[in-house]
């Protein structure tokens, strides 16, 4: 059976036929192509919008800079259907624990974008209250820089997931590992944790934690 | 802007006359009078305050804390009240010795308000509001362990190293922040998972592994 051209098909029964000589009906690609390039393009994000980022990210979002035209139509408020989850925004160690779970929640496969300066590294907060990184908590596949960065920003960084996407393979079982929090109550290292968190910049010569 | 004139409160001169020698002293800053009262009256004063005839401060703006640098100097705990009907502040300060207990009454009993405000100053600062019907922290979550945040002697970064902070962050229960009372889903009570009923039914709120 091949497939029948609609055009001829329209023109009624009497004149129709059944063309497979010239509408394509087969193609060939590589799978990994098809997987990535169908993953990269309907990416469904899971919006982790915690401070003033978040506003940028909404900006990002709507009409004006729209990142439906990327395949992100669907803001996913449930991290059981949600591909991406982007963290707008600082992250208190009381959030800590719901990041963390909802980052377990979502399925295979996953990635996730830490946007600004907070999530990325604690930004301007170097203290008591705020996480050093959301990488110290859940693994971080793309990092925007700015406070906020613009929503040009957000969507290369986007694009640099796509590319990211593109480039995986589906037989390597590596990239779909999941990184649970392990018994020591952390899924790094201790001082890996502690290297990441360390003060840099302006943050350095404040009084360090005892 | 313009600075307001330095006018003194009427109701210091009353205040006063009630409670004579437990009225330390009185200044004026920036337009507001600010009245330091000892530590035993500040209750019967802030309650006088409330409901004397033509003092009336049935709204309370706010509670909040000062530590200064200088290690010599007490704690203040600070009322800022106002009364909606005759249109005027008052703010008024207890000193607490850096050495004895950083305790003061409750004001819970005269304002229902005062309920988060006492538990912030206390997450804070670590003040004791000797009264209040459920002091807890607020800001910080239950099992938080390092001390009291606004305090001088508390280093900007915490006390913990930042994989202890983490590891103490990610073992608190994300669900467990609330008490049943506090959930609006207190009447869908019965419909929650078995194991989400008990946790609440034991009264557990964080806890760490
Ligand atoms: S990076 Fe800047 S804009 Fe973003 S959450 Fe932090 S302070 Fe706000």
């Amino acid at each position: 059976m091949g497939l029948t051209n609609p055009a001829t098909e329209y023109r009624g029964a009497d004149s129709g036929t059944t063309v497979t000589s010239v509408s394509p009906n087969w193609v060939t690609t590589r799978l990994d192509f098809l997987t990535n390039w169908a993953r990269s393009n309907s990416l469904w994000p899971m919006p982790f919008g915690t401070a003033c980022c978040a506003i940028e990210y909404m900006a990002t979002a709507a009409s004006r800079f729209d990142i439906a035209r990327f395949g992100m139509e669907r803001q996913s408020f449930s991290p059981r259907q949600a591909d991406v989850l982007i963290c707008a925004g600082r992250l208190p160690f009381k959030l800590a624990p719901v990041i963390r779970r909802i980052w377990d929640q979502m399925p295979q496969p996953k990635w996730s974008i830490s946007m600004g300066a907070c999530a990325s590294t604690g930004g301007i907060f170097d203290n008591y209250s705020m996480v050093q990184g959301i990488d110290t908590i859940i693994p971080v596949d793309v990092y925007v820089p700015g406070c906020p960065p613009r929503p040009e920003g957000l969507i290369y960084g986007i694009r640099l997931l796509q590319k990211k996407i593109m480039g995986e393979s589906i037989d390597n079982d590596m990239l779909r590992e999941e990184h649970p929090v392990g018994p020591s109550g952390l899924f790094l290292p201790a001082e890996r944790v502690d290297e990441l968190s360390e003060p840099f910049g302006n943050s350095v010569s404040q009084t360090r934690s005892t | 802007m313009t600075a307001r004139a330095p006018v003194l409160s009427p109701s210091v001169t009353p205040l006063r006359a009630e409670f004579g020698a437990a009225i330390t002293r009185h200044v004026v800053s920036c337009g507001d009078t600010i009245v330091h009262v000892d530590r035993e009256r500040a209750h019967d004063v802030l309650a006088w305050l409330k409901d004397a005839p033509g003092q009336e401060f049935n709204y309370l703006t706010d509670i909040t804390a000062v530590e200064y640098r200088d290690p010599e100097r007490p704690l203040q705990v600070v009322w800022q009240l106002r009364s909606l009907g005759r249109k005027a502040d008052l703010r008024v300060k207890v000193e607490l010795d850096q050495a004895g207990p950083l305790e003061v009454r409750s004001v819970w009993d005269l304002w229902r308000g005062a309920d988060w405000l006492e538990r912030e100053v206390y997450d804070m600062f670590g003040i004791v509001f000797a009264g209040h019907p459920d002091l807890r922290r607020i800001l910080m979550w239950e099992t938080y362990a390092e001390g009291y945040p606004l305090r001088k002697n508390f280093p900007l970064r915490g006390h913990f190293s930042r994989s202890e902070q983490t590891r103490q962050a990610l073992a608190a229960n994300p669900e467990a922040h609330y008490s049943l009372e506090e959930l609006s889903i207190a009447e869908a009570y019965q419909e929650l998972p078995a194991d989400m009923r008990a946790r609440l039914a034991r009264g557990e709120r964080g806890f760490l592994k």
